[in-house]
C-alpha cells in the first residue's frame, strides 16, 4: 500500500471505530449516564451477567440471525443463478424489480405488511395464534435475500458465462458444474450475501418487532423497548463483550487460516494425483456446513418445541419491572417459584417488552398474538375497552385490591373499576438546570417558552405530549374536539419553535444530565434518573406547572388472553408486598399501592426529596387526574392533531 | 452429438428454472402478497371501501411554513417532506461512494488475508447494535460532546452539529457505509489485473485505467451500492430522530406518525407511492447503468 492510502484507510478506520471507542468507554462508566462519565467501575458487566432476560434475547437474536442468514443465502444464490440465466429480458427485468421490492419498502411497512398476511394466513389455518418463531424467521429470510441476491448477481454476470457450458460439455451435470466452477467463482459474492444477511438479521428490530410472537424476543426489540426509560450503559458492556468475543474469533480464524494455507497446497498436489470429483476438503466443509445448519435448526426446533408447562405472556414497558438488577427482586422468577410452592405446577412466564402504546395496540389489534397481560396507559385502556379488547377482571382472584386506595378507583378510564388494576402512576413536571437558570423563571409552564433560554429548551417529541404543554399553558382542554382550540395550541407551539433546541424523548436524559439543555418536561420519576448522573457543572431542580399532565398504567387483560385466571393470578401478586415494593423502588413512578407507600422502609429508601416530589399531596387528586389526563382523542380529532404537528415539523 | 448438446441444454434450462423455483415461490408469497395488503390499505378507507383520498392527500396536502423572515408560505407537505428525504439520502449516497469507492479498491488490491481482515473490520462496527451505535455518535457529536471537547483541548473554536443536517448525514453515512462498500468490494476483486497491465501497456494513465477501465467493469457494484444506501436512508426515521435533534421531519418519520395515530391506511398510501417512485428511479438507473456497461464492454 502507497502511504497515501494507508492515512486514508486509517482515517476510514478511525471514523468506522469513534463510536465502539465511546461505547467501550462508557460501558466502565459508574454512573448511569451515556454521556456523562462518573468513574471507573466494573458495575454494568456485573448486571449484565445477571441480567438472564438480555441474555437470553441475545441467544434469541444470534439463533435467528444465523438460520436466516443461511437460509436466505441458499436461497438467494439460487435465485441468482436462475435469474441471471432468464434469457427473456423483461422476466429478468420482473425478477430485479421484485426482488428490490423489500429493499425500497420502509421497514415498518414491510413489518406491518407481513405481519396482516401472516394474521390473514393464521386465520384461514384456524390458528388462534399466528405470530411465531417461524413468522419471524420468515420475515428475515425475507428482507435477507435481496441483499444476496443483489451481491451474487454482478458476481454472476462478471463471470465468463461459458464457463458452466465448458465444464458441461466435458460431461459435468449441471449440479456438479455449479458447485465445481460457477460457485467458486462467485464465492466472494456469496460471502458477502452471508455477512450481509447475518449482520441485517442481528440488527433489525422494526420488522422483528412486528412479526415476532409471544415470548420471543430479540435483543434490538429489547433495547428499542427501553426509550421509556432510557438506555443504560448496559447494553454498552453487552456490546463491549461482543466485540471482544469477534476479536477472539478472528484471532482463532486467522491462526487457523495459516494451518489451512499449507493444507491447501497439499491438497493441490494430492489431488492433481487422484482426481477425486469432490475433495475430501470440500467434503468436510461442505458436511461442516451442513452440520452447522442443521445443529442451528435442532437448536431451533428444541427451542420452538417446548410447551409442556404452564404459559403466562405477559407484554409490558421496557424496563417496566423488577428485574433483578442492582440485588432488585427479580419478579417473574420469583412469581415463577412462588407460584410452584403455592400450587404445585410449574410455570413458564413469557415476558416481552413494547416502546408505546400504540405499538401494543397494533400488535393486540392484529388478532395474531395471545397476551395473557398488558399494561397499557389510560387512554389506550379506554380505547381498548371501547373497541371490546378487554375481559373484565374477576376481583375474587384479586384479593389485594383492597390495597388500591378509593381515590385511584373510578377513573375516568375504567369509571366502574371493571378492567384494570393501576400499576403506576406519574405527573409531568418541569427539570430545570439551576446553574443556568434563575430561580423566579420557574414555576409554570411559561419557563419552556421563556426567550431568555433560547437554544437550551426541550420540547416533547410526540404530538400529544407537545400539544398538552401548549394546551396546559393556555388552559385549554386538552381533550377538546374544538379544531379551533388545537390552532391556537399549534401557534404556541410555532412561537416556541425558534427557541428549542431540540426535540426529545428519552434523549432528555442526555441532553439533561450533560448540560447540552437546560429546561425540559418530563415524569417526576424520571429526573431522579437524571439528578444521579448529572454533571458536576449541572444542578437540576423540578417542579411541577400548575396544571399539567398526569397518567396512570395499569394492568389489564386483553380479549385474546388464554390463561385469564393466571393474569389475575400474576395480578394480584404483583399486589403483594414484596413485589409491589420492589417495583416502585426499581421504576421510581408513584404507586397506588397503600402497602407501598404507606411502607416505611419504602419511604427510607426512597428519602424525603422522592417522596415529596412522586407523591404530592393532592385531596382533590381525582378531580385533577380526571380533568387534565389525556383521553383517547376521537379518530377524527387525533388526525387533525397529527396534521398540525407535521406543519410544526416541517417549517 | 447434436442430440447430446441439445439434451444438455434442455437438462441445464430445467436446472435453471430449478433452481429459481423456490424463490419465485417465496416471493409471490413473501414479497408480492404483502405488498397487495400495501395497495389494499392504501386504497380504502378505515371500512374497508375503496378510495383515492389518501393518494391525493399525499400530493395535495398543503400546510403554512414560516420563514425565518416571519413570512408564512404555503407549502405542499409530503412533497416537500419526501424532498428533503431524498436530499439528504443523496447527500449521504454520495458521500458514502466518494469515501467508499477508495476503500473498495485498496482493499481489493491488497494480499487475501489482509483483504479478508479489512473486511471484518467494516463489519464489525455493524454488529454492535444499530439503536447503540446511534446513542454513542450523540456523545460524540453534542455540543458539550467527545468532538467539541476535543476541539477545545487543541485550542480550535467548536461546531455545532448535532440537529443539523450534518449529523443527520453523519449518522446515514454511518450506518450505510459497509453497505457501499462491500458491493465494490466484491467487484473490484473479480477485476482481472492483467486487464489493468494490459491498459497501461497500451499508454494508458494510472488515472485513465481507473476512468477507462475500473471504473466502468465496476459500475454493477457501483449500482448495488447505491441501491442498498439510498433506500434505506430514505425511510430512516431513528437516525433523524436522534442526531436531527428532532427537527428534521423525513418521509419515514410521516409514515411512523401516521401508524402512531392509528391511521394505517394513509400510512400505507405514503409507503405505496413512496415505493413506486424508487422503483422507477432504480428502474431508470439501471438501464442508464446497463446500457454504459454494454457499451463499455
Amino acid at each position: 500500500m502507497r502511504p497515501i492510502a494507508k492515512v486514508y484507510t486509517a482515517l476510514i478506520f478511525l471514523f468506522l471505530f469513534a463510536p465502539i471507542a465511546i461505547l467501550l468507554v462508557f460501558s466502565f462508566n459508574s454512573g448511569n449516564s451515556l454521556s456523562v462519565f462518573s468513574g471507573f467501575s466494573l458495575h454494568w458487566y456485573k448486571e449484565l451477567l445477571n441480567d438472564t432476560n438480555t441474555l437470553g434475547a441475545l441467544k434469541n437474536t444470534l439463533i435467528l440471525a444465523l438460520s436466516a442468514s443461511i437460509l436466505s443465502t441458499v436461497l438467494g444464490t439460487a435465485a441468482a443463478v436462475g435469474i441471471n440465466k432468464l434469457r427473456s429480458r423483461s422476466m429478468r427485468a420482473a425478477m430485479n424489480t421484485v426482488t428490490n421490492i423489500p429493499m425500497v419498502n420502509p421497514d415498518i411497512i414491510t413489518g406491518i405488511s407481513l405481519m396482516l398476511l401472516f394474521v390473514f394466513a393464521g386465520r384461514l389455518m384456524g390458528l388462534g395464534t399466528s405470530l411465531n418463531f417461524w413468522t419471524m424467521l420468515i420475515a428475515h429470510i425475507t428482507f435477507c435475500l435481496p441483499y444476496v441476491i443483489l451481491q451474487v448477481l454482478p458476481k454472476l454476470r462478471q463471470m465468463d458465462q461459458s464457463l458452466p457450458e465448458a465444464a458441461m460439455d466435458l460431461g459435468c451435470t449441471p449440479m456438479r458444474a455449479f458447485l465445481k466452477v460457477e460457485l467458486p467463482e462467485i464465492m466472494p459474492g456469496v460471502l458477502t450475501g452471508l455477512i450481509m444477511a447475518f449482520t441485517l438479521s442481528l440488527d433489525d428490530f422494526v420488522i422483528s418487532y412486528f412479526t415476532a410472537g409471544n415470548g420471543f424476543e430479540t435483543l434490538p426489540i429489547r433495547i428499542y423497548s427501553m426509550t421509556k426509560k432510557t438506555v443504560t450503559p448496559k447494553m454498552y458492556a453487552l456490546a463491549t463483550l461482543i466485540f471482544f468475543a469477534i476479536l477472539a474469533l478472528l484471532l482463532i480464524n486467522n491462526l487457523m487460516d495459516e494451518e489451512t494455507a499449507q493444507e491447501r497446497k497439499l491438497e493441490k498436489a494430492r489431488r492433481k494425483k487422484e482426481r477425486k470429483p469432490l475433495s475430501p476438503r470440500a467434503k468436510r466443509t461442505l458436511a461442516g456446513s451442513v452440520l452447522g445448519a442443521a445443529a442451528v435448526l435442532a437448536l431451533v426446533v428444541s427451542f420452538a418445541g417446548r410447551a409442556q408447562e404452564l404459559e403466562l405472556n405477559i407484554y409490558n414497558w421496557g424496563e417496566y419491572i423488577s428485574d433483578g438488577s442492582e440485588g432488585s427482586l427479580d419478579t417473574i422468577k420469583e412469581f415463577e417459584t412462588w407460584y410452584e410452592a403455592e400450587y404445585g405446577q410449574k410455570i413458564r412466564v413469557n415476558y416481552s417488552t413494547y416502546a408505546s402504546n400504540e405499538d401494543m395496540y397494533a400488535k393486540l389489534k392484529s388478532g395474531s398474538v395471545s397476551y395473557d397481560l398488558v399494561i397499557p396507559s389510560d387512554y389506550m385502556i379506554a380505547r381498548l375497552a371501547a373497541e371490546d379488547m378487554l375481559l373484565p377482571l374477576d376481583f375474587d382472584n384479586i384479593p389485594n385490591y383492597k390495597y388500591i386506595d378509593e381515590k385511584f378507583r373510578g377513573l375516568y378510564y375504567d369509571p366502574d373499576d371493571t378492567y384494570s388494576v393501576p400499576y403506576t402512576y406519574g405527573v409531568v413536571g418541569i427539570i430545570y438546570n439551576a446553574n443556568q437558570v434563575d430561580e423566579e423563571d420557574a414555576g409554570d409552564w411559561d419557563l419552556l417558552w421563556n426567550p431568555k433560554y433560547a437554544g437550551r429548551i426541550l420540547q416533547f417529541n410526540n404530538s400529544r405530549d407537545a400539544f398538552g404543554t401548549a394546551m396546559y399553558k393556555l388552559d385549554i382542554d386538552v381533550n377538546t374536539d374544538d379544531k379551533g382550540q388545537w390552532d391556537r395550541a399549534l401557534e404556541e407551539l410555532r412561537n416556541q419553535r425558534p427557541l428549542v433546541k431540540a426535540y426529545v424523548m428519552d434523549e432528555i436524559y442526555n441532553a439533561l444530565e450533560s448540560g447540552e439543555a437546560d429546561i425540559g418536561a418530563y415524569y417526576a420519576g424520571d429526573y431522579f434518573t437524571m439528578v444521579d448522573a448529572q454533571a458536576d457543572t449541572v444542578d437540576l431542580q423540578f417542579y411541577y406547572p400548575p396544571a399539567t399532565n398526569y397518567f396512570f398504567d395499569s394492568m389489564c387483560i386483553p380479549s385474546c388472553a388464554q390463561h385469564k385466571e393466571l393474569a389475575e393470578i400474576f395480578i394480584n401478586y404483583m399486589l403483594s408486598e414484596e413485589p409491589a415494593i420492589a417495583n416502585a423502588e426499581y421504576i421510581w413512578y408513584a404507586c397506588p399501592n397503600s402497602l407501598v407507600y404507606e411502607s416505611e422502609d419504602y419511604i427510607d429508601e426512597m428519602g424525603e426529596e422522592a417522596m415529596e416530589i412522586l407523591y404530592p399531596p393532592m385531596d382533590d387528586f381525582k378531580e385533577r387526574y380526571n380533568a387534565y389526563a389525556y383521553q383517547n382523542l376521537s379518530n377524527d380529532i387525533l388526525d387533525y392533531m397529527n396534521e398540525l404537528w407535521e406543519s410544526l415539523k416541517i417549517n | 452429438m447434436r442430440e447430446t448438446v441439445s439434451r444438455d441444454r434442455k437438462l441445464v434450462a430445467r436446472a435453471d428454472r430449478v433452481a429459481l423455483a423456490p424463490y419465485t415461490v417465496w416471493a409471490v408469497l413473501f414479497i408480492l402478497v404483502p405488498l397487495v395488503f400495501v395497495a389494499y390499505y392504501a386504497f380504502t378507507d378505515n371500512n374497508f371501501q375503496f378510495t383515492l383520498e389518501h393518494v391525493k392527500r399525499f400530493f395535495t396536502a398543503t400546510s403554512t411554513v414560516i420563514g425565518s423572515d416571519g413570512s408564512a408560505q404555503e407549502v405542499r407537505t409530503y412533497l416537500l417532506i419526501f424532498w428533503r428525504s431524498l436530499k439528504l439520502a443523496v447527500i449521504s449516497t454520495v458521500i458514502c461512494l466518494a469515501f467508499g469507492y477508495p476503500i473498495a479498491y485498496i482493499m481489493a488490491r491488497a494480499a487475501p488475508r489482509v483483504q479478508r481482515t479489512f473486511m471484518t473490520i467494516i463489519m464489525i462496527p455493524m454488529w454492535m447494535n444499530f439503536l447503540i451505535r446511534t446513542y454513542a455518535w450523540m456523545t460524540i457529536l453534542q455540543d458539550k460532546g467527545i468532538f467539541n471537547n476535543f476541539l477545545t483541548a487543541i485550542h480550535l473554536p467548536t461546531v455545532h452539529i448535532i440537529g443539523t443536517e450534518a449529523a443527520v448525514v453523519i449518522g446515514m453515512v454511518y450506518d450505510y457505509f459497509p453497505y457501499m462498500i462491500l458491493p465494490l468490494y466484491s467487484i473490484l476483486a473479480k477485476l482481472d489485473p492483467k486487464l489493468l497491465e494490459a491498459a497501461r501497456d497500451l499508454g494508458c494513465s494510472g488515472w485513465g485505467v481507473l476512468k477507462r477501465v475500473v471504473w466502468p467493469l465496476s459500475l454493477p457494484g457501483v449500482i448495488s451500492g447505491i441501491t442498498m444506501v439510498l433506500i434505506p436512508s430514505i425511510s430512516t426515521f431513528y437516525i433523524s430522530q436522534k442526531l436531527g435533534d428532532g427537527k428534521f421531519f423525513l418521509i419515514g418519520d410521516a409514515i411512523e406518525g401516521q401508524y402512531v395515530a392509528n391511521n394505517l391506511h394513509f400510512a400505507a398510501a405514503i409507503a405505496f407511492v413512496l415505493m413506486i417512485v424508487l422503483l422507477l428511479c432504480m428502474g431508470i438507473m439501471r438501464k442508464l447503468a446497463g446500457r454504459r456497461v454494454e457499451g463499455g464492454l
